[in-house]
C-alpha cells in the first residue's frame, strides 16, 4: 500500500523505533524565541550539556518585543530581561540570533520561510503552537513545549507517538478570490470540524482549492491547523513551493538537486489511506467572522449571531460554552454580524501579516480613512515584510488612512507587549485566537481576513467585502 | 491520590485563560502560580488547595504551546486534571515535566463528579472513587508509553527500553 506524505516524512526521520515505545525522530530545524526557551537553556547549563547542532538552530525575538521605535529602550523590565536572556543564551551556545536590530528579525513563522530555513520534507519544531505554519512547504512542523525544546537542543531529536493522517479536501473555485481568502477557507474548516476535530492527527490539505493558493495563503491555512487541534498541517510541495524558496538567504547550495528529489517523492501516493477525511466545497463560501471565544465559533458575514441552541445542536457543554461566549463578547443572538460595531483593528500575526496580506488589505484602504471611532494598526510579520511593503508604498496608504504602521512582532495577537486591547474593546483581528483575554484582559476579538479587517476599519463595523470592487 | 474537585463545566478551556500571555515573562513559578486560571476564574487562587484536582470538558488546554500552563497549575497544588479530552500539546507538556496527571474520563465521571467532591485516583487500577457520593468510575488508562514516562517522573528521567 502507498504512503501519505506525512508517513513518508515520518519514516525518513526515524532514528529509533521499538515496539511499545515512542519513536525517536530526527529534527532538521529548530526555531527558538525569547519566551519558551529560557528554562530550556537553564536545564542545559544545570546538566552541563551543549546544544548538539547550533547550526540547525535559529533564534529570533518576536513575542514580547515592542513594535514602536526600535531606537528607544524597552520600558517593560521583564520583557527586557527576557530579550537580554535570549541574547546571552545564543552567544553562550553559539546560535544564530536575529535580534531587535537585525533586518531578518520578525515573527518566527514568517522569517523561517522567508529566509529559506523552512524546507520541504524537513522536520521543524519550535516552542510555539503555530509552528504548523511551515507545513505549507510540505514540512512536518510541530509546536512543542519547553521540556521538548530542551530535549531537541540537547539531542536534535524528539520522542513522538505517531499521529494519524487526516485528509482535508478543498474542492471548487472561489468566485471572488480577493474577497474570499485563505483565512475564510480555514475558518470554514474549523467551524465544520470543530476545535478538537483534528486531535491526534496530522492534516494534509489537498485539492484544487489548495493548489490554487499562493505560498503565503497556504501558510495561513496550515497556521491554523492547531486551532482544529491537529498536531500539524501540511500541503504537498509543488512548483510554487520550489519557486518561493529559490535563492533565499539560507536556501541550500545544492537546492536544484534537492528539488529533483522532492518532485519525485514528496506527495501522497494514489493508493495511500487516510484514517480520517473531510471535504469542504468553496464555490460559494462567504467571508467569515468569529462571534465567540474559540475559532470554531464562526459564521458567514451575512449571517446573524447564532443562539446557543442553534450552535450547540443538543450538546450541553457546547451550549454552556456558547452562552458564556455571548456573555463575554457582549453579543445577543440574532444580531446581524454586519451590525456589530468595532473600535479596534489589528492587521498582523503569523497568520496574516505577510506581504500578500498587506497588499490585499491596502487595496481596501486606498483613498479611504479609518472610521473616527476606530483605532487601527498594521504590524508587519517581519522587518523584511515591512521593508518590501514600504518599497511598494503600502506604508503611505495605511498611514494616510490613519492606520498606525509598526515594527514587526507578535504584538496584539497575544498581548505580551504593550499592544493590547483595553477591557470592553472590540477588535477586528487578522490573528488566530479569539480566546477570552487573548488580546488583553476584557478585550473582545473577532477573527477575520486582512481585507475584512481593513473594510471594518473604514466602516466601523463588519461589511461583506464581496460588495467591494477588489482585484 | 486524594483531593477535592474544582469543576469547570465547559469545553475548550484554553491556555490563554489558564495563564494569560502577559504573565509568560515571569520566571518565578510561585509568582506564576498566583495568576493561574486568572483569565477564567479570578477566585481560583484563593480557593485552590494543595492536592486539588480540576475537572473539565473536552479539549482541555487547547491553544498555545506554553508549558507555563501546566506549570502554573501544578505550582498551585493541582495534582491532576480530569477532562473528557485534552489538547495534545498541553497533555504532552504535563507529562514531559511531570507537572500533573492529565486523566481522560468518560461522561459518567464528568456528570457524576461535582464541585468540591472528594475523590481518590488509583492509576494502577484505572479507577476514580468519589468519596463524597460513594461512586466509582473508570478512567481511560494511560498508553503504555505515557505510563512509562509518568512512572519515571518525566521525560528527562525516562530511559526507553530499546532492543
Amino acid at each position: 500500500m502507498g504512503q501519505t506524505l506525512f508517513e513518508k516524512i515520518w519514516d525518513s526521520h526515524i532514528v529509533e523505533e521499538t515496539q511499545n515505545e515512542p519513536s525517536l525522530i530526527y529534527i532538521d530545524r529548530h526555531l527558538i524565541h525569547e519566551v519558551t526557551s529560557p528554562q530550556a537553556f537553564d536545564g542545559l547549563r544545570m546538566n552541563n550539556r551543549k546544544v548538539r547542532r547550533p547550526d540547525l538552530t535559529i533564534a529570533t525575538m518576536d513575542h514580547n518585543v515592542p513594535t514602536t521605535d526600535r531606537s528607544l529602550p524597552i520600558l517593560d523590565q521583564t520583557s527586557s530581561i527576557q530579550i537580554k536572556t535570549l541574547e546571552k543564551n545564543c552567544k553562550d551556545f553559539g546560535i544564530t540570533l536575529f535580534g531587535m536590530d537585525s533586518p531578518n528579525q520578525g515573527i518566527v513563522h514568517v522569517i523561517g520561510p522567508q529566509l529559506g530555513i523552512t524546507l520541504p520534507g524537513a522536520t521543524i519544531v519550535c516552542g510555539d503552537s503555530h509552528t504548523s505554519t511551515h507545513g505549507a512547504f510540505g514540512a512536518l512542523a510541530l509546536g512543542i513545549g519547553t521540556s521538548d525544546v530542551e530535549h531537541v537542543l540537547a539531542s536534535q531529536t524528539m520522542w513522538l507517538e505517531k499521529p494519524k493522517p487526516f485528509e482535508i479536501k478543498v474542492k471548487g473555485k472561489r468566485k471572488n478570490p480577493h474577497a474570499v481568502t485563505a483565512k475564510d477557507i480555514i475558518l470554514s474548516i474549523i467551524k465544520n470540524i470543530g476545535t478538537g476535530g483534528g486531535n491526534g492527527t496530522v492534516i494534509e490539505y489537498r485539492g484544487e482549492g489548495i493548489t490554487d493558493l499562493s505560498m503565503e495563503q497556504r501558510m495561513t491555512i496550515c497556521n491554523m491547523s492547531i486551532e482544529a487541534g491537529a498536531r500539524a498541517g501540511l500541503i504537498a510541495p509543488d512548483e510554487k513551493t520550489f519557486d518561493y524558496l529559490r535563492g533565499r538567504e539560507f536556501t541550500p547550495k545544492n537546492y536544484e538537486s534537492l528539488v529533483d528529489t522532492w518532485r519525485d517523492t514528496l506527495h501522497t501516493d494514489s493508493d495511500a489511506k487516510f484514517e480520517k477525511e473531510f471535504t469542504l466545497h468553496i464555490d460559494d463560501i462567504a467571508p467569515q467572522v468569529s462571534w465567540g471565544t474559540n475559532p470554531g465559533m464562526t459564521c458567514d458575514v451575512t449571517e446573524s449571531v447564532p443562539s446557543p441552541d442553534e450552535y450547540s445542536k443538543g450538546d450541553t457543554n457546547q451550549k454552556k460554552g456558547a452562552e458564556k461566549a455571548l456573555e463575554y463578547m457582549d453579543l445577543k443572538s440574532g444580531t446581524s454580524i454586519m451590525d456589530i460595531k468595532i473600535n479596534r483593528v489589528f492587521i498582523g500575526s503569523c497568520t496574516n501579516a505577510r506581504l500578500d496580506d498587506l497588499i490585499e488589505a491596502s487595496k481596501v484602504i486606498q483613498g479611504n480613512k479609518v472610521s473616527s471611532e476606530v483605532q487601527a494598526m498594521v504590524v508587519p510579520g517581519s522587518q523584511m515584510v515591512k521593508k518590501q511593503a514600504e518599497e511598494l508604498g503600502l506604508d503611505k496608504i495605511f498611514i494616510d488612512a490613519n492606520f498606525e504602521w509598526r515594527e514587526s512582532g507578535c504584538s496584539m495577537c497575544l498581548g505580551m507587549n504593550p499592544d493590547i486591547l483595553s477591557p470592553g474593546d472590540r477588535c477586528a483581528s487578522t490573528s488566530n485566537r479569539n480566546f477570552e483575554g487573548r488580546q488583553g484582559n476584557g478585550g473582545r476579538t473577532h477573527l477575520v481576513s486582512p481585507v475584512m479587517a481593513a473594510a471594518a476599519a473604514i466602516n466601523g463595523h463588519f461589511v461583506d467585502v464581496r460588495e467591494l470592487e477588489l482585484n | 491520590m486524594k483531593g477535592n474537585i474544582i469543576k469547570y463545566a465547559r469545553d475548550n478551556i484554553d491556555t490563554d485563560v489558564i495563564i494569560p500571555g502577559q504573565y509568560l515573562k515571569i520566571h518565578d513559578y510561585a509568582e506564576l502560580a498566583t495568576h493561574a486560571m486568572e483569565g477564567l476564574d479570578p477566585d481560583f487562587h484563593s480557593k485552590v488547595k494543595e492536592g486539588d484536582f480540576i475537572l473539565s470538558g473536552k479539549n482541555f488546554g487547547c491553544g498555545s504551546s506554553r508549558e507555563h500552563a501546566p506549570i502554573a497549575l501544578s505550582h498551585c497544588g493541582i495534582k491532576a486534571v480530569l477532562a473528557l479530552s485534552f489538547a495534545r500539546i498541553f497533555y504532552r507538556n504535563a507529562v514531559d515535566g511531570a507537572f500533573l496527571l492529565p486523566i481522560e474520563i468518560d461522561q459518567d465521571a464528568y456528570d457524576g463528579i461535582a464541585e468540591g467532591d472528594e475523590i481518590e485516583i488509583d492509576v494502577s487500577a484505572n479507577e476514580i472513587k468519589n468519596n463524597t457520593k460513594n461512586q466509582t468510575y473508570k478512567m481511560k488508562p494511560f498508553s503504555e508509553i505515557i505510563g512509562k514516562i509518568i512512572a519515571a517522573g518525566g521525560l528527562f528521567k525516562y530511559k526507553p527500553d530499546l532492543d
